[in-house]
């Protein structure tokens, strides 16, 4: 029941990007500009003895220099409140902000921050994360008792935040297994890396200030400058341009309050740009470093009877909104699998490298490339084919899954069986080729979301929406909603969006819900215009308001095609009186109770709109250099109704291809001082053209009731999960056991296939 | 002393006052103000900065700009003919290969390159040819695909 009769879909912002046309917040200038630059702390931990900022505050050309002296002393970060806009005693990682420069010109900023004399004394560095849980350790907040955390958040010394998920008597039920299989994976931190790096530029005007941000959150980015500069959230308006893609790098709120600070200490506007090696140092958004251990009972019929997990996620030295990682984690190592009993503990552990944030499906490509690494395992034990393992142990209708969420009509076991027929699973591969598979879910994320529909008078359609574009098309996709309901083209709409001071309230370009939360607003909008134009067509053409129809522009009478009237034609009539405006938000969906008991609960234990996925993926191994090239991957996935196939395919083949980064290339590495060492695209390799493999992707629809429009679930995030899980799998086949470390680089291949050989 | 010189930029003859170690990107988006050109690395490693020098990609970031004086210099806003787009532009979009549209200049420069020195590519070369552009939205299956249809398309 796809909506999309339209053949093909180009989107309403694709002639500003084709043509070089469309600005980016980079493209931003005006009059008067001052340029923005930022002093990091440089180190990963010490107290600051010393900041002495006059001689650059004296330099021509200079005209701020601003520190925590010069901005109200407030803690912040949702959940769990741990940061300042600049360090005022302690810094915590090498990318802390100690002062920020505005001055006439990038030469000019740049030689006023490397005067700026910070002296510091070292602290002891927290770097691994269970030397950090144990006792004794130093800590990275040693006032964290006094931190003003909300909710059922549970903290232990450098723990920010911990969950766990507990049901059934798990001891008596793995004494009834006829294996136990132990398994430990660790993950590396990764980036989200979007190719624009962000930037901002702020301009007051009286007591109001305007901000022009490369953010995926522009109602976040405004509430955090409204929090942390003291401000109505009615002077501060957020306007982001065309933004350049983010995956979850630009979600939160980041430097937009360090630049209006700037830009009111200066009474001049000022304008922020970041080199690719700030993009990667100073937010506090990339994906987590992780350990996992996990312990799984089997029977000899591979039927799994317990599960039980410990996973340490590096927070870093901040927590962002990082404090729901460990339960989305817990969920994706008990994975979507039957058991009667699970116990998972797991908790955001403090440590003095860059802060972790909601990077695309936080937590849930490193668990589920343990959990589906283990999952092999275990397949392996009980001498079953990987593939029939899963079939007998996935979740299902009616099936209570490890939380005790019971599940409706899901596609996950569709999913499995179509990526892996599709793929060359089972065929006679060459000895250096194989396929791994690995299955997968994610939740969508229900939430509060507003729109506003016009119509004016000469015809032509205006969605004016809260939410955020961050590349994927669903806000372009918005239009194909609200035409629908009008009887209109998609073409027939212009839409306003990305501006605060617009638009009502959406959650952003964040949690794969535009469509989900936004479709539905934009829906409700819009019936309130149909119904507006059925009242004027009604008088025009003489007939009662339930019996005109609008359909290909025109408004009839039901049963008599002949009775229309141009839609344009009754926006004219209408623009002279009763408008043609329609609002919408309506009622997101709900989220389902579940029976496991929670400590720490965040919320995240029962899913709305839960998504399932399967990719089966073609590697080939050169043994001689442990080099993994990736061939193929089929990919299925039930993410309810598909809206928009055109887009749809581009999130899979673009999650798959930054899966695939993530499993062999993408991982940072740490010096012994904790500070990164590879912040240049020439020492952290994405995936290119010449790299990528063929990609085939069916969706299995089955529309979900308790979801979005016409039982759509979220997209954007599913597919980046399961990809690194089945490169795992399928080189475990090859070396001859699993590479236990992510990125599995060639040189961890090459290794452990010399510990099997020995 | 800053030298002054001329940059033919998309058949527009441009004066410029600009110190020598400036790089050709900042020049264009800076001095001459065509900010389709993007700067994703300053690392020569992304392409989002790929312009055409004499017909040639070349990575503006890491390219003087005075050096670019008596060559003809082609960026995105140069592609269009008159009011209509390229068939690569227009390809890029009904084959669904623009998402968040930040790579897509530097990467419509290189196919447009690589289809001025191949009017037959197969798809190896098109994968090749695109590889110096990074895309973190696409995993590239739609960009390819229009770079193949447009070669069909030039070539009928």
């Amino acid at each position: 029941m796809a909506i999309a009769e339209v053949p093909r879909f180009v989107r309403a912002d694709g002639p500003d990007k084709v043509t070089g046309s469309g600005r980016y917040a980079a493209d931003i200038s005006l009059t008067g500009q001052l340029v923005a630059k930022f002093r990091y702390a440089g180190v990963s931990h010490a107290r600051i003895t010393r900041l002495d900022i006059s001689a650059a505050a004296a330099m021509p050309g200079v005209f701020a220099v601003i520190t925590a002296d010069d901005v109200p002393d407030v803690m912040y970060s949702p959940v769990v409140p741990d940061r300042r806009l600049f360090a005022n005693d302690v810094v915590r990682f090498e990318g802390e902000l100690v002062a920020a420069v505005a001055a006439i010109d990038a030469a000019t900023a740049q030689a006023a921050v490397d005067a700026i004399v910070v002296e510091f004394e070292a602290l002891p560095i927290v770097d691994d994360l269970e030397a950090a849980m144990a006792d004794g350790s130093p800590l990275v907040h040693e006032d964290w008792e006094s931190y003003a955390v909300t909710g059922d958040t549970v903290q232990r010394p450098n723990v920010a935040s911990f969950s766990s998920i507990e049901k059934g008597d798990v001891e008596a039920a793995m004494a009834t297994a006829d294996h136990v299989v132990t398994s430990r994976y660790v993950a590396d931190a990764c980036h989200a890396l979007p190719i624009e790096p962000r930037a901002v530029v702020a301009q007051w005007e009286g007591e109001k200030v305007t901000i022009w941000t490369s953010s995926q959150v522009p109602f976040d980015a405004r509430n955090g400058v409204c929090e942390t500069l003291q401000m109505p959230a009615s002077r501060v308006r957020v306007v982001v341009p065309h933004l350049g893609g983010g995956f979850g790098g630009k979600c939160g709120f980041h430097f937009e309050a360090h630049v209006a600070a700037l830009a009111r200490a200066t009474r001049r506007p000022v304008k922020l740009v970041f080199s690719r090696q700030e993009e990667m140092v100073a937010p506090d958004r990339r994906r987590e470093g992780m350990v996992v251990d996990i312990t799984s009972g089997v029977k000899a019929d591979g039927t799994l009877v317990a599960r039980t997990g410990w996973i340490a996620i590096d927070n870093g030295a901040y927590t962002a909104d990082a404090a729901f990682f460990p339960q989305l984690a817990a969920m994706h190592v008990a994975g979507p699998y039957a058991m009667a009993a699970v116990k998972i503990e797991s908790s955001l552990v403090y440590t003095n490298h860059q802060p972790s944030g909601s990077v695309r499906a936080p937590t849930a490509p490193q668990a589920c490339w343990a959990l589906e690494s283990h999952t092999d395992e275990l397949a392996a034990v009980v001498g079953m084919d990987p593939v029939e393992f899963r079939r007998h142990n996935i979740v299902d209708e009616g099936v209570e899954g490890a939380a005790g969420q019971v599940y409706g009509e899901i596609g996950l076991r569709r999913c499995l069986d179509a990526a892996v027929e599709a793929s060359a699973y089972g065929d006679d591969l060459p000895d250096n080729e194989a396929v791994g598979v690995a299955v997968s879910w994610w939740p969508s994320f229900p939430g509060p979301s507003g729109a506003y529909i016009k119509i004016d008078s000469d015809g032509s359609g205006m969605i004016i929406t809260g939410a955020q574009e961050c590349g994927t098309g669903s806000v372009m996709t918005l239009r194909m909603l609200a035409a629908k309901e009008l009887g209109m083209e998609p073409e027939d709409f212009q839409l306003v969006y990305q501006d605060t001071s617009a638009a009502p309230y959406d959650t952003g370009a964040t949690g794969s819900q535009t469509l989900l939360n936004n479709g539905r607003a934009v829906i409700e909008g819009a019936r309130e215009v149909a119904a507006q134009l059925r009242n004027v067509a009604a008088d025009h053409l003489e007939a009662a308001p339930d019996d005109i129809v609008l359909v290909a522009g025109q408004a009839h009478v039901s049963g008599s095609p002949d009775r229309s009237v141009p839609i344009a034609e009754l926006a004219a009539i209408a623009a002279e009186g009763e408008m043609l405006i329609g609002k919408g938000s309506g009622t997101p969906p709900q989220y389902p109770t579940v029976s496991a008991m929670c400590v720490g609960d965040q919320g995240l234990a029962g899913w709305a709109g839960p998504q399932f996925a399967c990719h089966a993926v073609h590697v080939r191994l050169d043994r001689e250099t442990g080099v993994v090239r990736v061939l193929d991957v089929s990919a299925a996935h039930d993410s309810g109704t598909i809206v928009n196939p055109i887009g749809a395919h581009g999130q899979v083949e673009g999650g798959i291809t930054m899966g695939i980064g993530q499993a062999l290339t993408e991982g940072t590495q740490y010096g012994e001082d904790a500070k990164q060492r590879n912040t240049g695209l020439l020492e952290y390799k994405l995936q290119t053209a010449a790299d990528a493999p063929t990609i085939r992707t069916q969706f299995i629809e089955i529309p979900d009731p308790n979801a979005g429009p016409y039982g759509a679930k979220g997209l954007a995030e599913a597919p980046n999960v399961p990809t690194a899980a089945a490169i795992a799998n399928g080189v475990a086949k090859l070396v001859g056991a699993p590479v236990r470390q992510l990125p599995m680089t060639a040189e961890r291949v090459w290794t452990t296939s010399m510990e099997v050989d020995r | 002393m800053t030298p002054s010189y001329e940059l033919d930029v998309n058949g527009v003859t441009y004066p410029v006052t600009a110190d020598q170690g400036r790089n050709l990107l900042s020049v264009i988006r800076d001095d001459v103000g065509l900010t389709g050109t993007k700067e994703g690395c300053d690392d020569c490693e992304c392409g989002a900065c790929m312009v055409l020098l004499d017909g040639q990609p070349v990575n503006s970031c890491s390219y003087l700009a005075v050096q670019a004086q008596g060559r003809t210099i082609t960026t995105i806003e140069g592609v269009m003919q008159g009011p209509e787009m390229h068939a690569l532009q227009r390809n890029l979009l009904e084959a669904g290969g623009v998402q968040c549209g930040f790579c897509t200049p530097g990467m419509i420069m290189s196919a447009k390159a690589l289809l001025e020195r191949d009017e037959h590519p197969d798809l190896d070369a098109v994968r090749i040819g695109l590889s110096g552009n990074l895309c973190r939205c696409t995993g590239y299956a739609k960009i390819v695909a229009a770079v193949e249809a447009t070669a069909v398309e030039l070539n009928t």
